[in-house]
């Protein structure tokens, strides 16, 4: 088999892990030698999904031992299969590096032999990488679930990043579709990591010379839509994981339909939707300050698709409402329906020279749009509808109801109906106003996959 | 009206601004290659003056922050028309209501500041992703790049860092120079177009060309398909130079 080949169909096996960001750790190179890390992370290229690509995101092999309902490389799919060696990822690495194609590395694997045999190979590459080669560039790899404590601390001394993916959001969920699996397994390795990362701060801070132990953090990942899991458990679980694994970032992805199984959803689009209001609601809790109980609750465990999580919020709590832009607290501001992290650092500058009027506020960049109904500007209000729910709700309403642009069950086609005569099209739509089939919202572009932070 | 014309240099833009800036005059800097004459206006040429431009250059400096400064260069290299006399605004603006005026980030002339100024900065950090290597010998690389701004002096650093054991040059089509690198230091230097073409086609097509395209292709989810995304992260104009697309 090919180089080429090989190449083919790793890199599409390895193509469903969402998290590609280059961030978070630092390094420039020592002396001679090859590759540096930014922090802030760097796009090398993106592709027709809109993804970026940072790093090579290649499996090791895709030869695996489980048989995960949900994933394409499972053992019982009649897949083509392929293994790469130790020297053929080292090359290919420092070789796409040197071009500036890519970050740095990002390995994978499926589980082969057995989870130990696995991640040693990982360790070998990355290993040879880092001391043979004196790469400097950025590394990215899997915890294998149920490897030993050993191999996964020699594995964190050269990664920048190391994430486990958790996939399925519950216990239960991964009894039903990854039989082989279970949750003290996906929790340990995540838990000894987060453990590991503090120790050697700690020492770190005692002793210059210590290295760190994974600079970039943990990840993980969880399939969205592929169980009846909802968004509040969803979330909470992020929380939980912020809270207590302290990982850097938590990364959704909306079920793909690859195989078919009788235990499996059977639908036709993958709820990009749903995906993208959980990525809100989890940039809310990383960067504005909320706390998952207060987005959502058990009588609304769910994301209303209509409309963004922090408007949401905003509309269920608005007794706190409206607030003065020039007295609110900037941890106040940043709760304000379509005012971001950059307006409201904005605002809190501009009016330390002067008092803002509501003119200065679309000048920094506010979406009035939606923060017009939750804020005063100078005690007076300029909402084009009285503060009330119902009325906010009706006005900012989407013109067409995404619900069911996202439906997962494919929209009925006007031809599938030709061949019944008895059937009349009662009303064509206009173009403008008909749904396409993955409908884009315009105004928020799916910032939350471009893998940044 | 006062057209004061000076020859594309930074120190040449400091310089004309130290004879704008006091004149009573309604005044505009202009570049001399987009120079248009006006038939009302008077002409100024500007020939740079170091002693002039210093002068300036540390008076921004001291007497305001190295942050008005930064800016200041920022815009320069930003390369938009009339991206001078927003600079002229602003250091007017500074020197008038002192360095804290930036703060007022509602004031006109501070937008445009941090509008040219971060589009200069984030093509510059676009570019660190974009600019892709060919090698047209072992371990000497070149690459071509037609940016909207004049980013090589804010990429430089970063290549240097990165690639320090191997040779490289990064050649802006557009403004016709390039960094070069030599294993010591790394320079910017003019390089026409005709020898930038030479260079490229010294060698043969690199197979890790074929390869990066095929990896390109399988890391795409059809199921996902949105090209409209893609093309805002990164818009149509750069796919020339890159091996992918």
């Amino acid at each position: 088999m090919t180089i080429q080949e090989k190449l083919e169909i790793l890199t599409g096996a390895a193509k469903y892990d969402v998290s590609c960001s280059s961030s978070g750790s630092k390094r420039s190179s020592k002396g001679s030698e090859l590759g540096s890390v930014s922090s802030g992370g760097i796009c090398h290229t993106f592709t027709p999904d809109g993804r970026c690509v940072s790093l090579l995101k290649i499996l090791l092999t895709n030869y695996c031992i489980y048989d995960c309902a949900y994933c394409a490389n499972r053992k019982s799919n009649d897949i083509n299969r392929a293994a790469f060696t130790i020297d053929e990822v080292v090359e290919l690495t420092i070789h796409f590096y040197r071009r500036n194609y890519i970050e740095g590395l990002f390995l994978s694997s499926a589980v082969f032999k057995n989870a130990n045999h696995t991640m040693e190979m990982l360790t070998s590459v990355i290993q040879k990488l880092r001391t043979d080669k004196g790469f400097g560039g950025y590394i990215h790899v899997k915890a294998i679930p149920g490897a030993s404590q050993e191999l996964i601390n020699e594995a964190g001394l050269y990664a920048d990043r190391m994430s486990v993916n958790i996939e399925l959001p519950s216990d239960r969920s991964l009894k039903l579709l990854a039989p082989d699996k279970n949750k003290e397994d996906i929790f340990k390795p995540m838990k000894q990591i987060s453990t590991n990362i503090l120790n050697y701060q700690e020492e770190h801070r005692k002793y210059k010379k210590t290295p760190i132990y994974v600079p970039g953090g943990q990840s993980t990942q969880l399939i969205i839509g592929a169980t009846p899991e909802n968004d509040l458990d969803i979330l909470s679980l992020s929380q939980k994981l912020y809270d207590k694994y302290d990982l850097k970032r938590v990364y959704y992805s909306a079920y793909i339909p690859v195989n078919t199984a009788s235990n499996l959803p059977d639908i036709k689009n993958p709820p990009t939707l749903r995906e993208h209001r959980l990525y809100q609601g989890d940039w809310l809790l990383r960067k504005y300050g909320f706390k998952a109980h207060e987005l959502l609750n058990e009588q609304k465990p769910d994301f209303d698709i209509n409309f963004d999580p922090k408007t949401n919020w905003a509309l269920n709590n608005l007794s706190l409402f409206p607030v003065e832009i020039n007295q609110a607290p900037y941890g106040v501001l940043l709760r304000v329906p379509g005012i971001g992290v950059r307006s409201a650092q904005k605002i809190a500058s501009a009016r330390r020279i002067a008092p803002l009027n509501y003119l200065d506020l679309k000048k920094l960049g506010v979406v009035l749009k939606r923060a017009q109904y939750f804020i005063t500007c100078n005690t007076k209000y300029y909402g084009s509808v009285d503060l009330d729910e119902e009325k906010i709700r009706t006005v900012l309403k989407p013109q067409i109801d995404l619900n069911e642009a996202d439906n997962p069950y494919e929209q009925l086609n006007l031809f599938d109906r030709l061949s019944d005569s008895s059937w009349k099209p009662k009303l064509l739509l206009p173009l403008a106003l008909q749904i396409p089939s993955k409908l884009l919202l315009a105004e928020d572009c799916l910032t939350s996959v471009t893998g940044e932070l | 009206m006062k057209d004061y014309v000076y020859d594309g240099s930074f120190d040449g833009l400091l310089t004309a601004i130290f004879y704008a800036y006091q004149d009573k005059d309604r005044v505009k800097i202009v570049k001399a290659a987009d120079y248009i004459p006006h038939l009302l206006n008077i002409k100024i040429s500007v020939s740079t003056e170091t002693d002039k431009a210093d002068r300036v250059y540390n008076s921004i400096y001291s007497k305001l922050s190295y942050d008005t400064l930064s800016n200041i260069y920022h815009l320069y290299l930003s390369d938009i028309p009339d991206v001078e006399n927003v600079i002229l605004d602003y250091i007017k603006l500074c020197f008038k209501y002192s360095d804290t005026i930036n703060l007022a980030k509602n004031n006109d002339t501070i937008r445009m500041v941090d509008k040219y100024k971060r589009r200069a900065y984030g093509e510059a950090h676009l570019f660190k992703g974009l600019v892709r290597f060919k090698e047209i010998a072992p371990l000497i690389f070149y690459s071509q790049i037609e940016p909207d701004h004049n980013i090589l002096p804010l990429i430089i650093d970063h290549f240097k860092r990165r690639f320090s054991d191997q040779h490289f040059i990064i050649h802006d089509l557009k403004r016709q120079y390039a960094i070069i690198y030599n294993l010591k230091e790394a320079y910017l230097r003019d390089l026409s177009v005709e020898e930038g073409n030479q260079l490229s086609h010294s060698s043969e097509s690199d197979p890790f060309e074929s390869l990066f395209k095929s990896f390109y292709q399988s890391i795409t989810i059809e199921e996902r398909h949105n090209e409209r995304q893609q093309r805002s992260y990164m818009p149509k104009r750069y796919w020339k130079h890159l091996v992918e697309m």
